[in-house]
């Protein structure tokens, strides 16, 4: 994958959410975006991203159910994953679901540039 | 003052009421205290009259015993008067023959003897009138020997012994003294007969008593097993139940209830242990019931600071995000613009939110105004039809409206209010896409609109809820579809300020056609401006 930029897919279904992670994720990044579970799925398995950032409450699918089918996937457990949560105390099912970091709505643009960047460091 | 004084009889009344129902109710079933003391009454009645019987026959026996030794007296007596005349006989013989007096000793002790042994013999046979006049018979036949030969004989003999001898040995006296003897005899026989019957009377009624005896001794048991019974019944056993069903509501077991109809505070205790079971039974469902609530309205609070944080949070994500974006990073001009366009369309969500919340906070305080005016209904629909079309790909809305002007008089804002919110249930609900339809007739006086969609429809288990404020379906939170559980609440509540009514028809996997009713402007009323205001319309 050297030389190439990461792959980073955005699944949300608010395309004002979509738009403003995108702008805020510095650096030389390849973007994806899904606008629910199904649709994130589908990408999952055609695009590889090397990062996914994956809100919880989402039409057809939630972020959940997204996660649990990634993690009991050979292929896919593990890539990581960035959590998007309005609901704070969805935070432990995230992580028990094998979310690699769980940010909460509203969250800064540095902050999930940061994110990226770390989740990517970590996995090599 | 006055009116302090006046609550007084109030609550003496209250207080009276039921106490003379109760008192009306004893009088028709005599109390406890009445039966004991009726029961035991009869008892003692009944045990006295077994004594009675008892006493009569000890009675009886004494009487025959003593009527039996009465003859033995009377037998005695007649032997002892009989000796008595043998000793005057003799003695007489004696001193004549001798001529000396010492032999007359046993006739002087007679003659002293005589008179009171026969008065008793005579008072003996009182209860024998024929017996009592053969002792008199006796009596003349001694006194007769005494006066006309014994007496004279002894007189003459001082005077004249040789005389006497001769009148001796005429044996006068001897043959008289047979003849008494044979009276006796006679008497005696009689007596014993009567003796020995009187003693198989008295044998007899001694048996009768020892039967009588043990008979009341029987009936006396019985007597006194019968009260047992009847109190064991009427007291103890009812006492027992309510003590058993006590013990049993004593163990949590509220559903016990005792048989009632015991006999005056006996029933009144059962009557008080069914109420009060019925009262504890009662309170607890209540108090059931009302728990359940709190932890159903607790959970409704909890998922609604859920809900209500996720659809704040969300477009302040997007408004705390862009405008920190701005104030950090060099942004170019075209998309500043975008980004505050952004913000701008966030806020007002986050206002609607804010709306929807304050709105229900009036139709619960009841403020709620309607700004009432006549408008057409099929307009109104159209434009949200067009508004929402645009919200989604995926969806197509087919809209057939009445086809006549649906003339109301209503708060147009807060219908298309509903209809909005309608319209966005349809499409957030049916996630795979299709056909939403949109329709509007006029009935019998009233505008129906109905909304259908092709999406999950609502489960039956929960389609009760569905109008529940914060209520969200299962499927919503499965499926990740946003709301606030607000939306159909705040429908309801204006079709109805509408004095209209609002519905559904769902099955689960089969979609949902929501409608609603509201009351159309009658004809005479307004028929003639509305024409005129619809034909300006049509102008335009």
């Amino acid at each position: 994958m050297a030389g190439s930029p990461a792959t980073v897919l955005i699944c949300d279904d608010e395309p004002a959410l979509r738009e403003l992670i995108r702008v805020s994720i510095r650096g030389d990044y390849a973007f994806a975006e899904a606008e629910d579970g199904v649709e994130c799925m589908k990408l999952v398995r055609e695009i590889h991203p090397d990062v996914l950032i994956l809100d919880m409450l989402m039409p057809r699918r939630g972020g959940l159910e997204v996660l649990t089918e990634l993690r009991g996937d050979v292929e896919l457990a593990a890539m990581p994953v960035i959590v998007l949560t309005a609901q704070p105390e969805t935070r432990e099912d995230a992580l028990r679901e094998g979310a690699t970091l769980v940010m909460d709505k509203p969250f800064s643009p540095d902050e999930i540039s940061e994110a990226v960047e770390g989740v990517l460091a970590e996995s090599g | 003052m006055s009116n302090s004084s006046s609550p007084v009889p109030d609550v003496s009344e209250t207080v009276a009421g039921p106490s003379h129902g109760r008192a009306g109710s004893e009088r028709a079933n005599p109390g406890l205290l009445t039966r004991i003391a009726v029961s035991i009454g009869a008892l003692a009645l009944g045990l006295a009259l077994v004594f009675g019987i008892l006493i009569y026959a000890v009675i009886g026996l004494r009487h025959r015993s003593l009527e039996a030794r009465r003859s033995q007296q009377v037998i005695a007596t007649a032997n002892g008067l009989q000796t008595l005349v043998i000793d005057f006989e003799t003695g007489l013989r004696g001193f004549v023959i001798t001529g000396k007096r010492r032999y007359l000793q046993p006739w002087v002790t007679a003659q002293h003897r005589y008179p009171p042994q026969m008065a008793e013999l005579i008072k003996l046979t009182a209860d024998d009138p024929s017996q009592q006049a053969s002792a008199r018979t006796i009596k003349q036949q001694i006194d007769a020997y005494l006066h006309n030969y014994s007496i004279p004989l002894v007189h003459f003999m001082e005077r004249n012994p040789q005389s006497a001898r001769a009148v001796s040995i005429s044996r006068t006296g001897s043959s008289s003294v047979e003849h008494i003897r044979g009276s006796f005899t006679t008497f005696l026989n009689k007596e014993q007969a009567r003796g020995a019957a009187r003693d198989v009377r008295a044998k007899n009624t001694a048996h009768a008593a020892v039967l009588i005896g043990a008979t009341s001794l029987a009936a006396a048991l019985m007597f006194l097993l019968a009260a047992a019974v009847y109190l064991e019944r009427v007291v103890a056993r009812p006492v027992r139940r309510v003590a058993g069903g006590a013990r049993r509501v004593a163990t949590g077991d509220l559903s016990e209830r005792v048989p009632t109809g015991g006999p005056g505070e006996i029933g009144v205790l059962e009557q008080s242990f069914n109420a009060m079971t019925d009262s504890l039974q009662r309170n607890r469902d209540e108090l059931e019931e009302h728990n359940r609530r709190l932890v159903e309205s607790e959970r409704l609070k909890t998922e609604l600071v859920s809900n209500v944080s996720h659809e704040l949070r969300t477009p302040l994500a997007s408004v705390l995000g862009f405008s920190e974006l701005m104030l950090k990073r060099d942004v170019d001009p075209i998309d500043r613009r975008r980004y505050l366009e952004l913000i701008r369309s966030e806020s007002a969500r986050l206002a609607t939110l804010l709306n929807d919340l304050l709105d229900l906070q009036r139709h619960e305080l009841g403020v709620l105004q309607l700004n009432r005016a006549e408008f057409d209904l099929n307009e109104l629909l159209a434009a949200q039809v067009t508004l929402f079309s645009a919200q989604s790909e995926e969806h197509e809305l087919e809209f057939r409206p009445a086809p006549e002007a649906l003339l109301v008089e209503g708060d147009r804002d807060r219908l298309a209010q509903v209809i909005g919110n309608l319209l966005s249930n349809a499409i957030k609900y049916s996630p795979e896409g299709g056909v939403v339809e949109v329709a509007a007739v006029e009935t019998r006086g009233e505008a129906w609109v109905w909304v259908r969609d092709p999406g999950l429809g609502i489960a039956e288990d929960q389609q009760a809820q569905i109008f529940t404020k914060f209520f969200r379906a299962d499927i919503a939170r499965e499926r990740g579809i946003p709301g606030t559980g607000l939306g159909l609440v705040l429908a309801l509540q204006i079709v109805e300020a509408h004095g209209g009514t609002i519905g559904f028809d769902s099955e689960e996997g089969s979609g949902s056609t929501f409608w609603l009713r509201i009351p159309v402007v009658t004809a005479p009323q307004s028929a003639a401006a509305a024409g005129d205001e619809a034909k300006a319309r049509h102008g335009v």
